[in-house]
């Protein structure tokens, strides 16, 4: 059985390298140069006309009147976008209840981390263990509910991808790989819930320990397991396409949804930018690697044969 | 039983076509559409064309790729595709684009949600080669393996490994021109991943590294339109004399005396209308014009290279040529010191003008850009013109130009005039930001090469006929006059092909036309009908 120094490292380590890869995967794309405008309908935040796809080019001369903004109405499109899956219900009806399941499953359990951190704060601060009862109920409940969600919809995700051709042809074996490991989360977690006798004050009493960086921290063989898949995930999940939690605020709000106009900082950038050399090879563009982007768009054309 | 199509067939090395269409495939029409056997079947290539051209994708040619010489030329375009993806990833050579593709290439969850959101690939009975994330998957696995350079064992462990040779590029460029770059798979995709970009530049490298792009979209497209000043070869002169035969035609036909103004320093508006309608849709500039005149505008056109034709092809293959376009245009109105542009109606040009060129008209570029919609909308709604709604008294839907109302949300303002001034205005169903592409998107309105139309009109067209077809299905004899708006030059032109094609007129008497053409033709002041039923 593992126990001492071992866990507050390894957890918090761990922990770290969650922080580090997500900030590594949000300072990578947020720092990708500005770009051309692409938007594309509906626009929630677009106050009055977001809900039917309306913009604000339906006013007559745009430019004149305010851009008025709902700032409740992209949060309220995110939120039944993130917890109910709504494209994928609109679109893909046999895919939907799986992938919510494993989504809400996800969701839950995340739910119950900052549960157990008020349970560890409770006993770290000399209560005893019967005050966070009714907290470790609930957090229960969410767990059992979670794990098990999780696991019909990784198990539907996994048979789906196998057996339907149209899934199968596209899904790697890292896909693959990716739905096990997260199922071997949820089915490691399931298990020491229901095996162990008091699942819910032994995490509480390991969540203490490790806040209190105690070096006789020690938890149960089928607990360990599930610490060390959970965690093992935790380091893994930046560096994959699962991270498409980062990714989609991006391609929501800076690509969807960015009907920014241009200010004075953007105006800046863009002059930068147009300003770099170009060597794209056709002979139309005429760049030689020297002139800039700027430079290449305002000349007068060419001819230039087609293939 | 049709064939499926893995990833890797893509760069099958034989000659052969990677899928057939069959017409018994394709989703039904309504009647009398639904014949077994009609339309016949489809344009097959002659021995020649296969013998000189690649062919090598699903029986239709729309780009004409001559075979290369030897083997030397296959590799050189083998490494400028290798290049050019590098190029895709580079903050010098692609910032235009970049965070998007990123975005596209790197989070797809290949769960297919977007598949039954594209318009192809419904209506052609769901041909693996037309799902949205066929190509984009081969493209996501070459990048991953030749412009990333992931080992051996990530790209095993990532995906199936996909060739690069000769018959991978040559087939993937064909193959991006099966895609209408509508979006409507990028509005379905939960991640926000989206395809239409991906192909689009897919189409961009081709042009941009190895110099290949339809010739009507560059040769007859973009290079034309900036040395001549439009894809139609018009030049001022012609231009000018067109529009004034024009203004004398309709006013000795309707009693109304149109004349246009040109060049006039200070206007307040600068319209730029497409110019392929005043060759092949006379009625719509001639409307505009009675309109503007009617209404009391301070407006102009322009006679100026670059100031006449707001079309711009760039936007769907060359970033570089939509920038130098949209430059010229905005030139344009600047010298001419007007208030504001109108875009006449087309689609893409008010895509491309209204938004993406906003972050290259810099500076006292920078001249606001007005849709047609809501320039038309104020016209109608201020006053200053008497209607007579039961002018239009037919059946009247509404086609959604994908790229004024998916792609730039202006939804509203038609359908006001419409239900003001069409007492029988229906919508198809879906519509507004949800809408069927009309299949002409994405430049294929203009490209008709080898035996493409028949594609177009049989499987990229289809969806939106059937929605046509459906929103008149109440009256659907040829007795009731039917009109299908659509404030698009390109959307027009692929109805127009479509109706020829499946003889609407005859058989179910639809025609296409504009939204400014049913504006006129409501006006009281004008005894004479504007729109003219006749094929």
């Amino acid at each position: 059985m593992i126990s001492g120094i071992f866990w507050p490292v390894f957890v918090f380590s761990a922990i770290a390298l969650f922080v580090i890869g997500t900030a590594y995967r949000v300072l990578s794309l947020s720092r990708q140069p500005v770009h051309l405008r692409w938007e594309l309908s509906p626009i929630p935040h677009v106050k009055g006309r977001g809900s039917y796809g309306g913009s604000d080019f339906e006013e007559f001369e745009w430019w004149k009147g305010p851009r008025r903004r709902s700032l409740l109405a992209p949060l309220a499109y995110m939120a039944v976008e993130i917890f109910l899956l709504r494209s994928v219900f609109k679109n893909n009806k046999r895919l939907w209840p799986f992938s919510l399941g494993m989504h809400l499953g996800v969701y839950l359990i995340i739910l119950t981390a900052p549960l157990y951190v008020a349970v560890a704060i409770i006993l770290a601060g000399g209560m005893p263990s019967s005050d966070t009862n009714s907290l470790r109920e609930v957090t229960y409940v969410l767990g059992v509910t979670g794990y098990l969600l999780g696991i019909s919809g990784v198990l539907g995700l996994l048979v789906l991808r196998s057996v339907v051709n149209d899934l199968r042809s596209f899904t790697s074996a890292s896909g693959y790989f990716n739905l096990a490991f997260l199922g071997a989360v949820f089915l490691s977690g399931i298990n020491a819930c229901l095996s162990l006798p008091d699942f819910t004050g032994t995490v509480g009493q390991y969540a203490k320990d490790l806040i209190t960086l105690d070096p006789t921290i020690s938890i149960p063989f089928l607990l360990s397991l599930h610490v060390i898949i959970s965690i093992l995930f935790l380091i893994y999940l930046p560096w994959t396409n699962m991270s498409h939690f980062i990714a989609k605020y991006f391609t929501y709000h800076s690509v969807r949804w960015n009907d920014a106009p241009r200010d004075a900082k953007m105006d800046t950038e863009l002059r930068r930018l147009m300003g770099r050399p170009v060597s794209w090879s056709a002979g139309h563009v005429q760049a030689d690697g020297d002139r800039s982007w700027i430079e290449i768009a305002t000349e007068k054309a060419t001819d230039e044969k087609t293939p | 039983m049709k064939k499926r199509l893995k990833l890797t067939d893509i760069s099958r090395e034989e000659d052969s076509q990677l899928t057939e269409i069959v017409p018994d495939d394709l989703i039904p029409l309504p009647a009398p559409y639904d014949k077994p056997g009609w339309p016949a079947d489809f344009q097959q290539l002659t021995a020649d064309q296969q013998q000189r051209l690649v062919c090598n994708l699903d029986g239709f040619v729309a780009l004409g790729l001559p075979r290369p010489r030897n083997e030397a030329e296959e590799k050189k375009y083998t490494e400028l595709f290798i290049s050019g993806m590098n190029k895709l990833l580079s903050r010098e050579n692609n910032w235009t684009f970049l965070q998007p593709l990123l975005l596209s290439l790197d989070y797809c969850a290949r769960c297919q949600t977007c598949n039954d959101a594209c318009h192809v690939y419904v209506a052609s009975g769901k041909n693996d080669l037309y799902r949205p994330t066929y190509r984009s998957e081969i493209f996501r696995n070459l990048v991953s393996r030749h412009a990333r350079r992931r080992g051996k064992l990530r790209g095993i462990f990532g995906g199936k490994n996909v060739d690069l040779n000769w018959s991978t590029i040559s087939r993937l460029y064909e193959l991006s021109y099966r895609c209408n770059l509508c979006r409507r798979c990028a509005q379905a995709c939960p991640m926000g991943v989206d395809n239409g970009l991906i192909t689009r530049e897919i189409r961009k490298l081709f042009s941009q590294e190895l110099g290949w792009a339809p010739q009507e979209l560059h040769e007859k497209g973009t290079v034309l339109q900036l040395k001549v000043g439009s894809p139609t070869g018009m030049s001022p002169d012609v231009l000018r004399d067109n529009v004034a035969f024009l203004d004398d035609d309709f006013s000795t036909s309707i009693g109304f005396n149109v004349s246009t103004p040109w060049d006039k320093e200070g206007a307040d508006v600068l319209l730029i209308h497409s110019a392929g309608d005043i060759l092949s849709f006379p009625e719509s500039p001639a409307a505009f014009s009675i309109l503007c005149q009617a209404a009391g505008i301070d407006w102009t056109l322009s006679s100026e290279i670059g100031g006449y034709d707001g079309v711009n092809y760039g936007l769907f293959y060359d970033d570089i040529q939509l920038a130098r376009i949209a430059v010229r245009h905005a030139e344009t109105a600047r010298k001419l010191n007007v208030n504001k542009i109108v875009m006449g109606e087309c689609g893409h040009q008010h895509k491309a003008l209204m938004t993406v060129a906003d972050r290259v008209l810099t500076g006292d570029l920078n001249i606001p850009r007005e849709s047609a919609m809501t320039f038309l909308e104020d016209i109608v709604f201020s006053g200053k013109i008497n209607f007579d709604p039961s002018k239009n008294d037919f059946p009247v839907t509404l086609h959604d130009p994908c790229n004024i109302v998916r792609n730039l949300g202006i939804v509203g303002p038609q359908r006001r005039i419409l239900r003001y001034l069409c007492p029988q205005f229906r919508e198809m169903m879906p519509h507004g930001v949800d809408n069927y592409c009309c299949g002409g998107g994405g430049g294929f309105s203009v490209m008709s090469g080898v035996n493409f139309t028949n594609w177009k009109v049989n499987i990229a067209g289809r969806m939106k006929f059937k929605q046509v077809l459906e929103a008149f299905s109440d009256r659907p004899g040829p007795e009731v006059k039917k009109y299908v708006c659509a404030p698009c030059l390109n959307c027009k032109l692929q109805f127009r092909d479509m109706f020829s094609y499946y003889r609407a007129g005859e058989k179910s008497g639809i025609k296409c036309g504009g939204l400014a053409e049913l504006i006129v033709n409501a006006m009281a002041d004008i005894k004479q009908a504007f729109i003219s039923w006749e094929e």
